[in-house]
């Protein structure tokens, strides 16, 4: 069902986005940081789904606060004449490294795990 | 099934607006970089336009030392020759008639300021005008000369003197006597009272010693000749 409803989602989205018209060159930067905001937080919340202890509440005010926040931290870079978003971009994306780690040592495990149980069995 | 069908809801629509967001990045920069990023390149012209500026200033700073050096040459050159010291000193004194020496003497300062109007070109060729009138013998406005071929134009909301920009406060310098240009200037039913009655704050003043630029462009002709 969940899945079913993220694909519905991305499909809409896909569709829309490629409809509507291109937005401003300035605006695009501000649009690009905040994706790569949502990006981190949809791996962030697949590393805790995995763990265990995801949390709705958590998850969704993550993926939209860090977005305006990292917004709002370009436009101050911009006022300031100092590229800040480079900043918010290293520790996404360094971010978003750590929990694609976690998340295939998790399956990697799982899957030996698997395996080692197929081989006691047939001995 | 309730909480389930939140979830899904919620991730559904995030979804949404991810991908939503990434097309549409997606779709702008494809477009940005057929047209060439607009911010980046003013960034360049930017950078250009004070280089160049840094350059002009250093060559104008030798152009002058050249040119003091070259006086000082001349000085030297003709000292002991009769002759070429009366050819020196008309040369000198077609230079100060030219405008394009420094020169220095008596005359009259005219501050204007905008007040409830504002100052237009039109307004500082009338005060250049009636100086020249009055006898005026060297005019120069915010340190640019007005010299023969000089012009006053409009530009915006600046005033440009030979194509150099000026701006308000304008300080115009006049070399002449001094009793002439000030009666000239500051008459009733004068151009200056014309101003003030218009709110432009202006004030005319008697000075000794003032001091005006020499003039910074190059003079040339192209077309004229000495007539037969």
């Amino acid at each position: 069902m969940v899945l079913v409803a993220i694909i519905i989602g991305c499909l809409i989205g896909v569709l829309v986005g490629s409809v509507l018209p291109i937005i401003p060159y300035t605006i695009s930067g501000y649009l690009a940081i905040s994706i790569i905001a949502a990006l981190d937080s949809v791996f962030g919340g697949i590393t805790s789904s995995l763990k265990g202890n995801f949390d709705l509440k958590i998850f969704v005010s993550g993926f939209f606060i860090n977005a305006i926040l990292s917004i709002l931290l370009t436009y101050l870079g911009e006022k300031l004449n100092i590229d800040i978003y480079l900043a918010a971009i290293v520790v996404f994306v360094g971010r978003m490294f750590n929990n694609l780690g976690f998340i295939r040592r998790y399956y990697i495990e799982k899957w030996t795990k698997k395996n080692k149980k197929q081989e006691e069995t047939q001995q | 099934m309730n909480k389930k069908m939140q979830v899904a809801i919620t991730l559904g629509f995030m979804c949404f607006l991810l991908t939503l967001g990434i097309v549409l990045q997606v779709n702008t920069v494809n477009k940005a970089t057929e047209t060439v990023g607009q911010a980046r390149a003013e960034n360049g012209l930017r950078d250009q336009v004070l280089k160049w500026k840094e350059k002009y200033d250093v060559t104008y700073e030798n152009l002058t030392k050249a040119e003091k050096q070259l006086e000082s040459l001349r000085q030297s050159a003709v000292q002991n020759d009769e002759n070429a010291k009366d050819m020196e000193k008309s040369l000198s004194e077609a230079n100060i008639l030219l405008g394009i020496t420094e020169v220095t003497g008596n005359g009259i300062t005219i501050n204007l300021e905008d007040g409830k109007d504002l100052i237009h070109q039109e307004d500082l060729i009338m005060i250049v005008n009636e100086l020249k009138n009055a006898g005026a013998e060297a005019i120069s406005i915010n340190n640019q000369r007005m010299i023969s071929t000089s012009f006053i134009s409009c530009d915006g909301n600046v005033i440009l003197i030979d194509g150099n920009k000026i701006g308000t406060p304008f300080t115009v310098l006049a070399i002449g006597n001094p009793e002439m240009l000030y009666g000239a200037i500051n008459r009733n039913g004068g151009f200056i009272k014309y101003l003030q009655d218009y709110g432009i704050k202006a004030e005319v003043k008697k000075t000794e010693n003032i001091k005006i630029p020499k003039y910074n462009g190059i003079i040339d002709s192209k077309y004229m000749k000495i007539a037969e």
